[in-house]
This record gives C-alpha cells, sequence and structure tokens, in this order.
C-alpha cells in the first residue's frame, strides 16, 4: 500500500485499535435502524426522503454550478464552458461529457485520498452515463462539457445527491437539455426498502451478515427524467430478488418526480432573480 | 465500426422479425468454446470464445492482511486489460474506461456475500487472509463483453485451487503460518453462487440477449444484468441512451431467466471438464 | 554463488533435458483471431506468445507522422500481468516493456517492404501470456508470422533466437527462463537467416571475446532452425487455407 510519507504514520506491525473494541453484531444493528414507533433514527419513515436544499451559482469562476444539502450530504457541483475535446485529432459528431465524482478528504469518517479510487472511478462513470441521455449533446459537436462534482460530506445517498446538483448545474450554465434527470438511492436491509439511507444505513444494507442469507439487501441508484418517462441509468448492488426491485423503480420514479418539482422552482427562482436584474438596470 | 443507415434498418427488421442477421432468435446465444487451466503460473485460468469475443483469465493467490472494517473476509480484486491485439484504439491506455468500467461491475457484482463468501478466503481474523487477484485479459472483441467476461471469471474461478494452510502460530505480534507443500493439497473455491452477467440490448421495441457489434450499434439502450442464483447482484446501463421503467423491468425478466439458464449449462460443462485432457490452447 | 550448478551436464544434457545446440519445442499457429489482419500464436518452450497486425492503414492519430517514401511501424509490447509467476503490476508502459517496443520495431522494420506503403501505417501489437525466456525471440517470430498471414511483403523472414556459453566453453541455445536465472551471458540475435544478416544483436553479462563468434553462430543457427520450422508452419497454413476456400475449383473456372 502507498504510504503518505508527509503524515505521521502509526509504527509498522500495528494494527488499529478498531480490532478490539466491542463491536455491535449486525441484529442488535438492525434493531438500532428504526425507533419504538417505527421510524428511523432521523425521526423519517422508510419511504421518506430527507429535507433538500438546492442552490444556484455558488462557484463564480465556473460557467454553472449548484450546491445540494441533503441532511448532512453536502455536494457542489460546477460545470465549465464547452471547449474543444483534448487530444482528439477527428471530428466528432456529437458533444461530449466529461463527469469527476469526487469526495473531499475530509467527507467521509476516513481520510479520503487526493487521487480518485476506484469507487470514486465508478462514480464518475455513473455519474455521466445518467446526465448523458438527457443532454443535447448535438448542439455542441466535437466539444467537450467538463462536470466536477465534489461531495462536501458524505452521510449517505451521495451519488444520487450528484446526479441531481449535477443537472441544476447544467440548466445553471445553460447547457441545451431535453429533460431534467433527478436521482434517488433506495437501499434494501432484511427485506425492507429504505428510500434515502444515510451513511450509516448505507453502510448495513452493502455489508451483510453471513449467517443469514435469505434475505435481500442492497443499494439502488435510479436517475429519472420524468416528463419523458425515462431511467437514464440504474445502477444496484448487493442482492435483491426481482420483486423489491420493481417495487423500488416505482417508488423511486415517483419520488424523481417530486424532486423535480422542487429543482424547478429553484431554476425557475434564478431566472426571475436575473431578469428583475436586468429590470432594474 | 460505422453502420449505414441502411444497414442499421436492416438490423432493426431482423430484430423485429425474430429472426436475427446470424440466424439466431432474440433469445439465443452464439456458440462458445471454454478451456480451463490454461495459463501455467497461475492457481486457476480459463479462456472463454464468444463467436469472436476472447477472453483470458487467470486467477493468482497472495498472502494478504484484511481491511479494518472488514476483519473477517478475504479481498478479491479484479483486473482488467484491453490487448491492443483487440482493436489498434486499446494502443497504451486507449482501453483504460472500458476496463475500469467491467472491473468495477465485477467488483460490484462479487461484493454481496451471497454471491461470494469471501469469509472462506479468511485465515487469520483481522491479520491473515487469502488475496485473489482475477487478471482478464480481453484477446478481441466481438460484442458482448460482459457476459463472456463473466462466465470466463467463474469457469477460472471454479478451475482455482488454494493451498491448505496447515498450521498458524500466533506469537504475540507476529503471525507464522505454514502452506501445505504437497501438490494436489488444496480445495476448491465454492463458486455456485458467483454471478453470470447478462447484456440485454433494446433494438426498436424488442430486447435481445447476446448482441454482435453491429447489433450493439443499433441498440437504444441496454442493461447489464449480474445474477446470482435467482436474486440480482448488480444491475447497471452501459452505453447511453435510456429506457421507460416497464422496458427495464421487462428486461430484468428476460436477463434473469437467460442467465439462470446460461448458469446451469456453464456448471454443467465445467462439471464434464476432465484433468487429464491435453491443452489445445491457441493452437486449434 | 559458491556452488555454481552446472549448466550442461558431463554427459552433454541441459537442466531440461535438451543437448546444447537443441531448441525448446516450437508450436505455431496462424490465423487465431478474425478481426485483425493478420495474427499469430507462437510456443517457445513454456514461453507464450500472441501477436496481432493491423494495417497497413491510414495513419491514426497525428497525421504529420505519415512519411511520403515509407510506412510508418507501430510496434507495441505487452505482458500480460499473470505471465510471469510473481505478478506484475502493469501490463504495459514500464520501461522494460518500451525497450521491448522499440527492438520489436528495429528487427521488424529491417524485413518489411515499408516502401510499397507511403502515407500509411502498420501496427504490429505483441501480447506474452506465458514468459519463460526467450521472450523477445518469440515476440519476433510470433511478429513475423503474424506480418506473413496479414499478407504484408517481407524481404524474408526474420527469426531472432537467444545463445549463451554454458561451463565457460560450450555454447548453448534458446536459453530458457531457468538457465537465465543460474546466471551465464545471454546473447539475444535477431536475424534475416536467408542472408545471413543480423538486424538486432544484444547481450547481457560478459564473456571473452574469443567465446563471441561461436556464440554467435550457435544463435545464428538457432535462427536458421526457427525459420525452417515456421516456413513450414505457413506453408501448411496457406495450404489449409487454399483447400477450404477451394483453390483448385477457382483455377477450373478461369481455365474455362
Amino acid at each position: 500500500m502507498p504510504v503518505d510519507l508527509k503524515r505521521i504514520n502509526g509504527p509498522e506491525n500495528t494494527v488499529s485499535y478498531k480490532l478490539y473494541t466491542p463491536s455491535k453484531t449486525f441484529k442488535e444493528e438492525l434493531k438500532c435502524l428504526f425507533k419504538s414507533n417505527n421510524k428511523r433514527q432521523d425521526g423519517r419513515n422508510s419511504l421518506e426522503h430527507r429535507k433538500m436544499f438546492i442552490k444556484t451559482g455558488i462557484v463564480s469562476q465556473a460557467k454553472g454550478s449548484a450546491y445540494l444539502e441533503l441532511g448532512n450530504t453536502k455536494v457542489i457541483v460546477s460545470v465549465f464552458d464547452p471547449r474543444e475535446i483534448p487530444n482528439k485529432t477527428d471530428y466528432s459528431q456529437k458533444g461530449v461529457l466529461y463527469c469527476e465524482f469526487k469526495y473531499a478528504t475530509f467527507s467521509c469518517p476516513q481520510r479520503r485520498n487526493f487521487q480518485q479510487d476506484s469507487e470514486e472511478k465508478q462514480n464518475s462513470i455513473i455519474l455521466k452515463q445518467s446526465l448523458e441521455p438527457a443532454v443535447c449533446l448535438h448542439e455542441f459537436p466535437n466539444f467537450q462539457v467538463d462536470i466536477y462534482a465534489l461531495i462536501l460530506e458524505n452521510d449517505g445517498s451521495s451519488l444520487s445527491a450528484a446526479v441531481t446538483c449535477a443537472c441544476v448545474a447544467l440548466a445553471h450554465a445553460s447547457v441545451p437539455m431535453y429533460d431534467l434527470v433527478t436521482a434517488v438511492t433506495m437501499g434494501v436491509v432484511d427485506n425492507q426498502i429504505l428510500m434515502d439511507p444515510t451513511l450509516k444505513e448505507q453502510q448495513l444494507c452493502e455489508v451483510f451478515d453471513e449467517t443469514d442469507t435469505k434475505s435481500d439487501h442492497g443499494i439502488i441508484v435510479t436517475s429519472f427524467m420524468s416528463t419523458h418517462q425515462q431511467i437514464s441509468q440504474f445502477y444496484q448492488t448487493g442482492n435483491i430478488n426481482l420483486e423489491n426491485i420493481s417495487k423500488s423503480i416505482s417508488i423511486s420514479t415517483d419520488a424523481s418526480g417530486d424532486i423535480k418539482l422542487l429543482i424547478e422552482k429553484c431554476i425557475v427562482n434564478h431566472v426571475l432573480k436575473g431578469a428583475n436584474k436586468s429590470n432594474e438596470e | 465500426m460505422a453502420l449505414c443507415e441502411a444497414e442499421k434498418t436492416f438490423i432493426l427488421h431482423s430484430v423485429e422479425e425474430n429472426f436475427r442477421i446470424d440466424g439466431r432468435q432474440r433469445g439465443d446465444y452464439r456458440p462458445m468454446e471454454l478451456e480451463t487451466n490454461i495459463v501455467a503460473p497461475s492457481f486457476g485460468s480459463a479462456r472463454l470464445r464468444l463467436a469472436n469475443t476472447d477472453v483470458l483469465v487467470s486467477v493468482k493467490l497472495e498472502i494478504d492482511s484484511p481491511t479494518l472494517e472488514q476483519p473477517k473476509l478475504g479481498k478479491i480484486e479484479f483486473f482488467v486489460d484491453c490487448s491492443a491485439n483487440a482493436t489498434p484504439d486499446f494502443e497504451g491506455r486507449g482501453g483504460d474506461n472500458l476496463a475500469t468500467e467491467i472491473s468495477n461491475c465485477l467488483s460490484s457484482a462479487y461484493k454481496s456475500s451471497t454471491a461470494f463468501d469471501a469469509g472462506k478466503l479468511c485465515i487469520l481474523k483481522g491479520s491473515k487472509c487469502w488475496k485473489l487477484y482475477v487478471d482478464i485479459l480481453l484477446l478481441e472483441c466481438g460484442g458482448n463483453l460482459y457476459d463472456a467476461v463473466s462466465l470466463a471469471v467463474k469457469a477460472a474461478l471454479w478451475d482455482t485451487r488454494i493451498p491448505l494452510v496447515k498450521s498458524v502460530v500466533v506469537d504475540g505480534n507476529k503471525v507464522d503460518m505454514e502452506v501445505s507443500d504437497e501438490l494436489f493439497d488444496c480445495e476448491r473455491l465454492d463458486v455456485t453462487g458467483a454471478p453470470i452477467m447478462v447484456t440485454v440490448c433494446k433494438i426498436g421495441d424488442q430486447c435481445i440477449v447476446d448482441p454482435t457489434t453491429a447489433e450493439e450499434h443499433c441498440s437504444g439502450g441496454s442493461v447489464v444484468v449480474a445474477v446470482s442464483k435467482s436474486n440480482f447482484s448488480t444491475i447497471l446501463q452501459t452505453g447511453g441512451g435510456s429506457l421507460h421503467p416497464m422496458t427495464l423491468l421487462e428486461s430484468l425478466k428476460l436477463g434473469q431467466t437467460v442467465a439462470q439458464r446460461l448458469d446451469s449449462t456453464l456448471i454443467n460443462t465445467l462439471k464434464q471438464i476432465n484433468d487429464n485432457s491435453t491443452d489445445v490452447g491457441f493452437l486449434k | 554463488m559458491s556452488k555454481k550448478k552446472e549448466l550442461v551436464s558431463k554427459i552433454g544434457l541441459r537442466l531440461d533435458g535438451r543437448r546444447a545446440d537443441e531448441l525448446r519445442r516450437v508450436r505455431c499457429k496462424m490465423g487465431v483471431f478474425s478481426q485483425p489482419d493478420g495474427s499469430a500464436y507462437i510456443e517457445q518452450g513454456l514461453t507464450k506468445v500472441l501477436a496481432a497486425v493491423y494495417g497497413p492503414h491510414q495513419v491514426r492519430g497525428n497525421r504529420s507522422k505519415a512519411q511520403h517514401d515509407s510506412a510508418i511501424v507501430n510496434c507495441q509490447f505487452s505482458m500480460a500481468v499473470f505471465s510471469t509467476s510473481e505478478r506484475k503490476k502493469r501490463p504495459r508502459g514500464d520501461r522494460k516493456s518500451s525497450e521491448m517496443s522499440i527492438h520489436l520495431r528495429q528487427a521488424l522494420l529491417a524485413a518489411i517492404k515499408v516502401e510499397l506503403y507511403p502515407w500509411s501505417q502498420i501496427d504490429i501489437y505483441v501480447e506474452v501470456l506465458h514468459a519463460d525466456g526467450g521472450v523477445y525471440p518469440a515476440c519476433v517470430n510470433a511478429a513475423t508470422l503474424a506480418l506473413i498471414d496479414a499478407g504484408i511483403p517481407l524481404k524474408e523472414y526474420v527469426c531472432a533466437c537467444s545463445a549463451s556459453l554454458a561451463n565457460n566453453d560450450i555454447p548453448m541455445v534458446d536459453i530458457s527462463h531457468q538457465e537465465e536465472m543460474l546466471g551465464g551471458p545471454t546473447l539475444t540475435i535477431a536475424a534475416l537467416p536467408m542472408s545471413e544478416k543480423i538486424v538486432l544483436m544484444e547481450m547481457s553479462q560478459r564473456f571473452h571475446i574469443d567465446h563471441l563468434p561461436k556464440v554467435m553462430a550457435k544463435a545464428l543457427k538457432g535462427c536458421k532452425d526457427i525459420k525452417v520450422i515456421l516456413d513450414e508452419a505457413v506453408r501448411s497454413h496457406v495450404e489449409d487455407v487454399g483447400c477450404s476456400t477451394g483453390w483448385s475449383n477457382t483455377s477450373q473456372k478461369i481455365k474455362v
């Protein structure tokens, strides 16, 4: 493993103390998921989305940018002006999106590296594929639009937050689009579907207790264009049966429609503000 | 590959008629050839040829220490190398994007303990475990890479033999272990749950499996479905385009049935392979 | 090493039971893949190499590289991460691979009639599946077969072979990995065996200059032996392909 020499590392041949601290068993963790009144730890129902805050025009240097808060998950996405595709000699009929998904080094409980790791690379690809069907790529042939998503704090569902935020940022950058893309994360654990899981819940859905192999677990991220009723990207991992997947699809498409209304309002606000300003002048 | 409008229409119509350009029906696969134990310096290997798609997989073992978050689990790592033999576009770092996409999809599909039990790879909790390096070499691309890769990986893991650990001695912080010297003192991995990936491709209004390169070009969107036993372990949309929720559900159903059919065929084939057959490799 | 193991025993056998002037078993096949214009597979002992040739085609990438009087020959050497007993980190891009690519290009450039294809490019990709000594010679031989399969005009076969000096006295041919590891100098030659021209010669470690002619002669002999094997493979391949396309029938048609 590469060691960062600029940091003070523990001596060699040492192991983390966490190995020896008593940890809760999976069953106990599962019990902690819900409070006695069948609500989740933050007081939500199992199919309730967290409150969302969106703001456009955060990064002044970028052509378009947006900031999104989803509970404690915080994302900034900036979109830059189209530029010629670098290192390419032949003409391409369609424009290209370049996406970079990055966790800030301080965003997770464990420190992240400056370089993209494989999870971040995978998320970059998913982000790109979620947005691509919505953007009118033929409008800027031979050009590339750069999209940078930075997760400032990760408290679960960061990928879907990045997709939604990137869509707002693209709209703010006035990139022509067919539709707005909104994404929702669903967690499945112990045959229960949780919408918009927090980091704790997400970890429970991903890591699974070996002793009980029957029940389902996993994460589903759905990116949806609600005007056209099209799923632009569907990513699932874990171990889930068809029934739960079809249930999650219908739930998340509905939720996406709700989020879209929110986004629309935010964009309309931005336009109105701009119009008022020019009126004053 | 560049296709003109007429060619695309021809393919579109052929899918509509359920009689594809190579004579297959929508749910049919092209012929496959499988050979195991083909790379000598590895613990298990397989080569799969699906019509023009050629994949070589090798499994190597190393001793490593488990991660802090999961001290009871061994490790498995996928590395995909797109050889320039397949197409000149892969020269240098040209194939890297495709390679990360496939390897990420594989690691996501193998992450669940129901799909692949990494707990069996652990030797001593928190300090010693086996690390499986699954190296995939793409030698020729003739469409439908994901399916071919997943089948070859499963066959290679089936072929893999893990040496038995005779004894583990813990002395303070030091851990000494002794691996059996006997060549045949080893155990096979349990891969019955290992996921099979099926690419379901939407052309026109229909969904097909095992698309050729030409068909992939005509597709309006495709889904890669990784199925372990009867559950989904990974679903990923690939190749641009979007799908209606109903179409997605239909293609998931199609993918599931096809994957189960493929899985049982693969296991049956693997059981038929006997160890003392001579190596053929690329000389056939 | 205090007790140096003898590379050739008293009765004249090497560690793997070969005689000093014996090659390892060579098995090869042309046309393994359908997408490249030419492809070949060769096994020399346990060393296994795949080669693919694309072209001649339009110059890809930077058009300004194109030459008005000859084709560009582009080689890439790559080693599968599982090809060695210790797993490699990267299949290509390290120093050794780029050196190999350059050497490969040098050897093949000597044989290809590049002047026939101005403004074009020929790509040669070599993939090592199993490295067990003599990787470079195997690559050259595989690339030659792939070039012939692609129908690219060559001046003649270009073959490569390695040779070494055992017990400071006996020259031996086609060095395996085990013999490389045990020490002893290794001389690698790529040659045009019919005209006996050497196009590339590389040597590691040292021996007295007096030994050079006989080791070189041995390596050259090895190249000639390989040429015979390759020639046979090419002929049988052409025969196979010709028979299956029914060349006797076409010639009859022409007569009518």
